[in-house]
């Protein structure tokens, strides 16, 4: 998929982003919902099908993500993280790289940031001024560790000519096990019944405000509306945004202006993947104070990739879509316990959201067909 | 794409091959890796099963993408060909299953992925739907109903022991020795993806409506122009692919015997290794079939390592099948694509 050959896969591209820029944001806006809107109604067809009640099962999901303050800092514990994977997904799919490996640049960096606090800690003072230096620089690390993981599949493809899409996915599966296999054997914490690292000090957390829960502080969200707005204002206000953009949907274009398209891609995964190791930073330190099998810790980085196209790939329009995952995942959560509807059905409805979403044509189609706002016949 | 390149192709994948061959037999040598050990019959045949599952998505896979339509929801149907045919063995056999029910469920569950596919494809080619993030969705579709089927049928994500596909035996013939194993006492599966790959090849090189699915991809306007229907030629290539999925995921099933809905699911991106066996397969079916032997067999090295005494951790060993990958997608990433994949195409009528 090099020369002539990639020019053809990027003139699909182009005409892909063509479409996705030509639609108004009202128009994104009422894909977006109608594809949730749609997808949560198929999702409720499932349940009834199953033999459950359905009216029962859209209930609890209303009191799993927003039914009282235990349920509120659960549903803003999963948006934090869905907000930043999903801008880390939004930053490769704006520029046309399809890094589907921000789940692996996750683990990768939050496995980071616990070896490196518990190697650090030593050196620092036992108190917050000393827990606040190893947050910042387990952090560090975390960016570090993300951004090197979604380099490598940069280079490979910028240089190699290597999809993305395909080797990002194995990375994700590479990481698991690397990591799954460094907790279980050798950086096991000493004593530990289950394959886990020791748990970062105490004194080593985000403070509680507002919402008194022992693995979601505000600062965390802080941290995460803080990246939207820094990278919001990388990509549409700096040079490196711009030509991020033009060398993905229009590289010869980009060339001519003297624009290293290939450096670029690497670049651009590059910073896809800090911030998802800002995610895996926030995910080991708020939620979770040690490192565990990967395999088991939820599927943020999938997920992300749900919540970015459910944005059109805007930065800040993940926010609020992260607020639809993270209210999902929370009733997700709650249903688990309290019902009999297997807690799977979540991530079907996730999956529907994203079919719904690949398919807008869908939707305008319907709309022309009812008279509704059908302005592009 | 011209003869000569594609023949030019074929020569510098089997040189490289080759080369990486020898590479490896000098590697055992040099640091006395006991070969006798690690590549016996059983490693062939397990290597065979393995690979079974990869090559039957990957020949699907390549036929869509020859149409000029990029199946990326392989991994997704696979996963719900392997969820369906459990379920299906479940309904037909109860707990005591014939090999009949693991046949009959076999069958039903390709039938419903083909059901599948008519909706996958209608979103690709009717609604123009984006082919890559269509496809993320049938896996994220599969992840999340796979395992929902398993709850609601046996209250956890992973089945029970359910039953697997037994071995064919000719009688006589399965005593010759290495080829008689492998041959004729041997999955009935494991056959069948072999019949499929030839017949696949066959149909693509050697048939006029191989000739049409070629040009769909290559040069639609031409195929119009001779009055065939690109687009039914795409809808036909793309159910095939979600049908072999569907079926390579029912294999995957029918020679494990039961259901794993943890993680990634039982099928563990072998839908994903299948689009990477075609591409190293250069788009022939013969290909992808041999490209997917050698991920099987890389799936099945663990087995080898330990009856070798060979110390390395499982789960580093279960990646290798990962790595290879990866290296192979980055020394053969400049394979030709059709030229029209991805592209939706209007009749001009």
């Amino acid at each position: 998929m090099s020369g002539s050959d990639s020019s053809r896969g990027r003139a699909a591209l182009d005409r892909a982003a063509a479409r996705m820029l030509n639609a108004s944001v009202l128009q994104r806006l009422a894909i977006a919902t109608a594809s949730t809107a749609l997808a949560l109604v198929v999702g409720l067809v499932v349940v009834a099908a199953a033999g459950y009640d359905p009216i029962d099962f859209i209930a609890n999901v209303f009191e799993g993500a927003f039914g009282d303050d235990a349920a509120v800092s659960r549903t803003l514990k999963f948006t934090t993280i869905f907000i930043l994977t999903g801008v880390a997904v939004a930053i490769a799919f704006r520029a046309g790289v399809f890094n589907i490996g921000v789940q692996g640049q996750f683990v990768v960096g939050g496995f980071a940031t616990v070896m490196s606090i518990l190697w650090l800690a030593p050196f620092l003072p036992e108190n917050a001024v000393g827990g606040v230096g190893l947050i910042v620089l387990g952090t560090l690390a975390g960016i570090v560790a993300g951004g090197a993981y979604a380099a490598l599949p940069g280079v490979l493809k910028a240089y190699g000519g290597a999809n993305e899409i395909i080797t990002t996915i194995m990375l994700n599966f590479i990481a698991v096990g690397v990591v799954g296999w460094l907790v279980e054997g050798p950086l096991r914490g000493e004593g530990n019944r289950a394959p886990n690292t020791e748990r970062i000090p105490e004194y080593v957390e985000f403070p509680s405000i507002v919402y008194d829960s022992p693995d979601f502080s505000v600062v965390g969200l802080a941290v995460a509306l803080a990246v939207v707005v820094i990278v919001a204002v990388v990509v549409a206000r700096t040079r490196f945004g711009y030509d991020m953009v033009t060398s993905g949907h229009q590289e010869s274009a980009a060339t001519y202006s003297g624009v290293d398209a290939k450096r670029t891609i690497v670049t651009t995964m590059a910073f896809s993947g800090m911030v998802a190791g800002v995610a895996g930073a926030v995910f080991a330190i708020m939620i979770q104070g040690y490192y565990s099998d990967p395999s088991g810790v939820g599927t943020y980085g999938f997920d992300a990739i749900a919540v970015s196209l459910l944005a059109a790939n805007n930065p800040v329009g993940v926010v609020p879509a992260g607020l639809l995952f993270g209210g999902l995942d929370s009733a997700g959560a709650h249903i688990g316990l309290n019902s009999d509807v297997p807690v799977q059905l979540i991530d079907g409805i996730v999956g529907l959201v994203v079919l719904f979403v690949s398919a807008p044509e869908l939707f305008r189609m319907a709309a022309a067909r009812t008279g509704l706002g059908g302005d592009d016949r | 794409m011209s003869l000569v390149e594609n023949a030019r192709g074929t020569r510098v994948r089997v040189g490289i091959a080759a080369a990486l061959l020898v590479l490896a037999a000098v590697l055992a040598v040099q640091l006395d890796v006991p070969v006798a050990d690690i590549v016996t019959v059983g490693f062939i045949e397990r290597a065979l099963q393995a690979a079974a599952p990869i090559a039957l998505a990957a020949i699907g896979g390549l036929y869509a993408e020859k149409s000029g339509v990029f199946n990326i929801g392989l991994e997704g149907f696979m996963i719900f060909g392997a969820a369906n045919t459990a379920a299906f063995v479940w309904f037909f056999g109860g707990e005591s299953v014939t090999q009949g029910d693991l046949w009959l469920a076999i069958l039903a569950s390709v039938a419903v992925s083909l059901v599948y596919t008519v909706i996958f494809a209608v979103l690709l080619i009717r609604y123009k739907a984006d082919q890559i993030v269509a496809g993320l969705a049938v896996w994220f579709l599969g992840l999340g109903f796979g395992p929902f089927t398993a709850v609601l049928l046996w209250g956890n994500r992973n089945s029970p022991r359910l039953a697997s596909m037994n071995d064919v035996t000719v009688p006589a013939l399965a005593e010759i020795p290495i080829l008689g194993r492998l041959l004729f006492d041997a999955s009935p599966l494991v056959l069948l993806t072999a019949v499929l790959a030839v017949a696949a090849w066959v149909f693509l090189y050697h048939t006029r409506y191989g000739y049409w699915l070629q040009a769909a991809g290559e040069n639609p306007e031409a195929l119009d122009t001779a009055g065939i229907s690109v687009t039914r030629v795409r809808y036909a290539a793309v159910l095939f692919s979600g049908a072999m999925a569907g079926l390579g995921g029912a294999v995957l099933l029918a020679h494990a015997g039961s259901f794993t809905g943890t993680g990634d699911t039982m099928v563990n991106g072998r839908g994903w290794i299948g689009i990477v066996a075609y591409l190293f397969g250069n788009y022939n079916p013969l290909g992808a079939a041999a490209a997917a032997l050698l991920f099987g067999g890389l799936d099945m090295l663990q087995i080898q390592f330990q009856t070798a005494g060979i110390q390395l951790p499982n789960r580093l060993v279960n990646l290798f099948p990962y790595v290879a990958v990866v290296v192979v997608l980055t020394i053969w990433g400049s394979t030709r694509m059709p030229s029209a994949v991805g592209e939706s195409y209007e009749s001009e009528e």
